[in-house]
């Protein structure tokens, strides 16, 4: 479970402060993927941050007993200079014990299929194989929650096969906090639903498909007939 | 998996150190050999010329040990204070990963400087003693514990300098400033008997030269420095870790927020 309680955000912008959220209280359920809906810029990928720990809120807090990833297939994390192997190294060591290095560096190694460029600078990458590490590096730990920010699609056909496929073995023991664009994908993985709207006011629907609906209706990109 | 706090700072720690030996030494033939090369080389240079330059004959102390135990500590200190400013933001993107706090990157820093010049000490001492310099006195304990405030010193500072760094980049441009010229006030190149007892009181004021001046004297009998006091040097540790330390704890949620 994760629960959200008197939580404020906003930025800085150059006349006064714009804010996100206000007095935002929320209690998402154990053991349930959410769907974070919304047009551009309501706040979607910064809630998703500041529920991962990563972005802080102004003021209220977010509590969970449980552990929570970083943004799948994240790359702002690695170092150009070092070599895929260095880089996967480098995350193993922060969240996994010493026993475990070895395997997580396997499994990352055999899931990218990067062959021989595992071992070389990552600057050297085109952004399809950097995708691929990230995203390999990101299944390779198990945690409660993935969050997971508009990343469904890597890589060519049959990578994203292998992507699908071990979304979906995750998907058994894990939750995901999904941001995306993709309503089929948000339908396909997601069992609950936050809806952010203009006004930054936050509902929470048991039905993802309901949250789609209040959604369109409310940006006028379906007009209600009749 | 839940962990921890110590335990996950430990091991942030240690990744953040060996990915900071990687990414500075990694790239070269030689590699990690560079981490002592380069600071040997650096010294080496320094020490003919002031050789050459100074041909001062010391009564006292062996001018090379002399020389040795003011350059090492000053940039040891130098080293930990201007690698800490940068220490956020070059590692803006591992903020990601939740157990990786700033004040990690500033203790790997820090931990790594104190590594490589602990072995830079070491060797080039050696190679002293080897070289038939006389050092006739060895007080270990007392070396050691000036060496500990001088690291536990200069990571308090490096915990400043980021955080006010992190507020105001101008930081950057200040500290050297300062630091450069702690190399000519900070006893270095000259004994503190050196120089006539009434700029005594200003002098003294700087951590730094007790750190020189107690690691001389902890190698030689006869090399005595009056002014120079371990309390003194404890307690400004005392002081600027502490202040090091609040600084951040009440800045380290600030500069996680977006």
């Amino acid at each position: 479970m994760i629960k959200i309680e008197n939580l404020t955000k906003s930025y800085r912008v150059p006349n006064g402060r714009h804010y996100v959220f206000k007095d935002l209280n929320l209690e998402l359920p154990a053991g349930k993927s959410v769907a974070l809906i919304g047009r551009n810029g309501a706040g979607k990928s910064t809630l998703l941050r500041m529920i991962g720990g990563i972005d802080k809120p102004d003021c209220g807090r977010i509590v969970s007993q449980r552990s929570i990833s970083w943004p799948v297939g994240l790359s702002g994390g690695f170092q150009g200079s070092l070599t895929g192997r260095e880089n996967v190294k480098f995350v193993a060591r922060l969240y996994a014990s010493k026993a475990e290095l070895k395997e997580k560096v396997a499994f990352v190694e055999e899931f990218a299929e990067l062959g021989n460029y595992f071992d070389m600078p990552i600057k050297t990458y085109s952004s399809g194989m950097r995708s691929r590490l990230s995203f390999g590096l990101s299944m390779a730990f198990k945690f409660d929650y993935y969050l997971v920010d508009e990343v469904t699609s890597v890589g060519d056909a049959r990578f994203k096969a292998k992507c699908q496929q071990i979304f979906e073995e995750r998907h058994k023991d894990s939750s995901f906090l999904m941001v995306s664009h993709s309503m089929e994908t948000l339908k396909s993985y997601c069992d609950i639903a936050l809806y952010i709207t203009r006004e930054a006011k936050v509902t929470i629907y048991n039905d993802v498909q309901e949250a789609i609906d209040a959604y369109l209706v409310n940006e006028k990109i379906i007009a209600i007939n009749g | 998996m839940i962990r921890k706090g110590f335990h996950i700072q430990k091991s942030t720690v240690i990744a953040l150190f060996l990915r900071e030996i990687k990414t500075r030494f990694g790239k070269y033939r030689l590699g990690y050999c560079w981490a002592l090369l380069e600071p040997v080389l650096h010294l080496f240079v320094l020490w003919v010329v002031f050789d050459y330059v100074m041909q001062r004959a010391m009564s006292d102390i062996s001018f090379p040990v002399f020389l040795l135990n003011g350059l090492i500590p000053y940039f040891l200190f130098s080293n930990i204070a201007t690698r800490s400013i940068n220490a956020f933001e070059a590692n803006q993107g591992l903020f990601n990963y939740r157990p990786v706090k700033p004040v990690d990157t500033v203790i790997a820093r820090a931990v790594l400087e104190t590594f490589i010049y602990t072995m830079v000490y070491f060797l080039l001492m050696a190679l002293l003693l080897l070289n038939g310099e006389v050092i006739d006195k060895i007080n270990l304990i007392e070396l050691c514990t000036v060496g500990f405030l001088l690291v536990v010193f200069s990571f308090g500072l490096g915990l400043i300098v980021m955080v006010v760094g992190n507020a105001f980049p101008e930081m950057e441009k200040f500290l050297p400033v300062i630091i450069k010229p702690l190399y000519f006030i900070s006893c270095i190149m000259f004994p503190l008997n050196a120089v006539p007892e009434e700029y005594w009181g200003w002098l003294l004021w700087n951590p730094l030269l007790h750190v020189v001046e107690l690691a001389r004297e902890s190698l030689a009998i006869n090399y005595q420095s009056e002014g120079a006091s371990l309390a003194y040097l404890a307690f400004s540790t005392l002081i600027v870790l502490f202040v090091g330390l609040l600084l951040y704890r009440s800045r380290e949620e600030a500069m996680l927020t977006s």
